[in-house]
């Protein structure tokens, strides 16, 4: 680890403090990503394990956030490992945020969305292709590079666990603003619809510059979603009523989903919509977004 | 856990036979032929398949751990890595990355109970310490493929599951070679059809044809294959105790 000179800490993950460092001999910069080994009589956690090798596989897509190496220390006789990833110096949170405060409030440009959302959705269809589901995708964890209007998704495979924490180590809420609503009504078996109900949340997100379903709760999740689309019932999704956590709730009638972005073109409602289907059955694959007449306009020459 | 074979490190991974072949200089200033050192290999892969019957994981934990432990040798030698101690830990690791862990505490009671021989011994620490090793000499790369999952549509679509059983006990006997290593899992899971079909007397010609497979692969693999058949499907216990004592692995 003397490779590399510690810049600052720069972000606390899910699941462990990032850090911005130098390759001494290089200049490169890279993103620490530390993870302690809670070695008893089980060595290695096969949760890092998984997160690992997940990321060896994945990381060979320039959609995916790239693991340099990975590096084993011994400090005072605990084991560490530290994830060596290359640097983006944001992320797509921060970057939104760049447009709604500051000097100079205003609209993320069409064509930044555009090709955001296309690199999102390559992104999300590598990891698919893979049999893997992120689980946890928001704006946090997709890191952006201004400067070349690029962006991968990070984080990988830590959201792999059964169910997505609830809460992290740091004891920080983790956000149920991406979350689907199978999710939240306590399906067990859910599947790669999941990460396309986020990428539909942060599609919505960049075209109002805040999150569609702000939710500080899980029911309160659910009641943000049913105002917008109206209340799910048997006939569009099947099934929805004998889900775990299901319960009576008001009916709402499904609202005009562009009024709710209304700066997005009809091309992008349309494939948000899709996105957005309830019945996770009828959601569109990353796969099949790409195709979608909203990328019509994009120059895709250039991924 | 992971569905492309074809975007996949394990593709990336594959090897030509010379380059699995080689001995590393610390064994072969030991004397170690390449001979012995495939033995070798073959005997903790059939150490790595008692072992799971005792703690109980799927063929597929074993499959795994079995090319865990072959990579790790075409990368470091048997002198620094004792064959005897990779073994238990490769499939303490591969049990853990097909998510289904079997405790250390629990292998180290099996090894003991079985194995009163001295140098298969290992305590709790000794597989915790390895394992990191192997991590490090993996280069963390943990996900593999199989011939089972091809082996199985593969069968499905030449109408012929009723060869299931056979030619899976077939893809078992691989991991005694280095095929895992070499070819594509669903070459080998080829191979394995091809020789049932032999066995049972089954015209699969047509079959073969249309899936315009490279049959000279298929058939290099089967020759590999019946090679082990002919010559190595009883590995004498003596061999591979001399084998392992000029190693002196254990001081």
């Amino acid at each position: 680890m003397e490779k590399y000179e510690k810049l600052e800490k720069v972000g606390e993950g899910t699941y462990g403090k990032v850090y911005k460092a130098q390759d001494k001999t290089t200049g490169q910069l890279v993103a620490l990503k530390k993870t302690r080994l809670e070695m008893d009589e089980e060595g290695v956690p096969p949760t890092a394990l998984r997160e690992v090798s997940l990321l060896q596989m994945l990381s060979q897509t320039i959609y995916v956030v790239r693991l340099l190496c990975v590096e084993h220390v011994d400090k005072n006789g605990k084991p560490l490992l530290y994830l060596v990833f290359e640097y983006l110096d944001t992320d797509l949170k921060k970057f939104i945020d760049t447009y709604r405060r500051g000097p100079n409030p205003r609209p993320l440009p069409p064509s930044v969305i555009q090709s955001f959302m296309f690199q999102l959705c390559k992104g999300v269809a590598h990891c698919h292709s893979h049999g893997v589901l992120h689980r946890d995708l928001k704006p946090q964890n997709l890191l952006v590079d201004k400067e070349k209007g690029i962006l991968k998704i990070a984080d990988l495979g830590l959201g792999r666990a059964f169910t997505v924490p609830l809460k992290s180590y740091t004891h920080e809420i983790v956000t149920l603003w991406y979350r689907a609503p199978e999710v939240l009504l306590g399906s067990t078996h859910y599947s790669t619809g999941v990460d396309m109900w986020s990428v539909g949340c942060i599609f919505a997100e960049m075209a109002r510059r805040q999150a569609l379903f702000p939710g500080d709760s899980e029911l309160q999740q659910l009641l943000h979603i049913f105002r917008l689309l109206g209340t799910p019932n048997d006939e569009q999704w099947p099934g929805v009523s004998s889900l775990r956590d299901w319960h009576e709730y008001p009916q709402w009638k499904p609202q005009n989903l562009g009024r709710a972005v209304p700066s997005l073109e009809p091309d992008g409602v349309d494939l948000l919509s899709k996105m957005l289907q309830y019945d996770p059955a009828n959601r569109i694959s990353a796969k099949a977004a790409l195709d979608h007449p909203y990328f019509d306009s994009l120059d895709k020459s250039q991924f | 856990m992971a569905a492309n074979f074809w975007s996949s490190s394990h593709l990336k991974l594959l090897m030509d036979q010379e380059e699995v072949d080689v001995v590393h200089s610390p064994d072969k200033e030991r004397g170690l032929t390449l001979e012995e050192f495939k033995y070798i290999k073959m005997h903790m892969a059939n150490y790595i398949g008692k072992l799971a019957q005792f703690v109980k994981v799927r063929q597929r934990v074993v499959a795994t751990a079995v090319t865990y432990m072959r990579r790790v040798y075409t990368r470091k030698s048997m002198t620094e890595y004792d064959p005897c101690l990779v073994a238990p830990t490769c499939l303490y690791l591969a049990s853990k990355a097909e998510e289904s862990t079997v405790q250390a505490r629990l292998l180290v009671f099996y090894i003991k109970k079985q194995l009163t021989d001295e140098k298969y011994r290992f305590e709790i620490k000794d597989i915790l310490e390895m394992e990191m090793k192997i991590l490090e000499a993996l280069d963390y790369y943990l996900v593999v493929y199989h011939p089972y999952r091809p082996l199985s549509q593969l069968l499905q679509d030449a109408g012929m599951t009723d060869m299931t059983h056979l030619s899976w006990g077939l893809v078992n006997d691989t991991y005694k070679m280095d095929l895992i290593l070499i070819y594509p899992p669903y070459m080998i899971a080829l191979a394995c059809i091809y020789i049932a079909s032999v066995l049972k007397d089954k015209d699969t010609t047509a079959w073969f044809e249309e899936l315009r497979a490279d049959m000279n692969v298929v058939k290099n693999i089967s020759m590999e294959m019946l090679d082990f058949y002919d010559n190595h499907k009883i590995l004498p216990e003596d061999r591979v105790n001399a084998i392992i004592n000029k190693l002196s692995l254990k001081q």
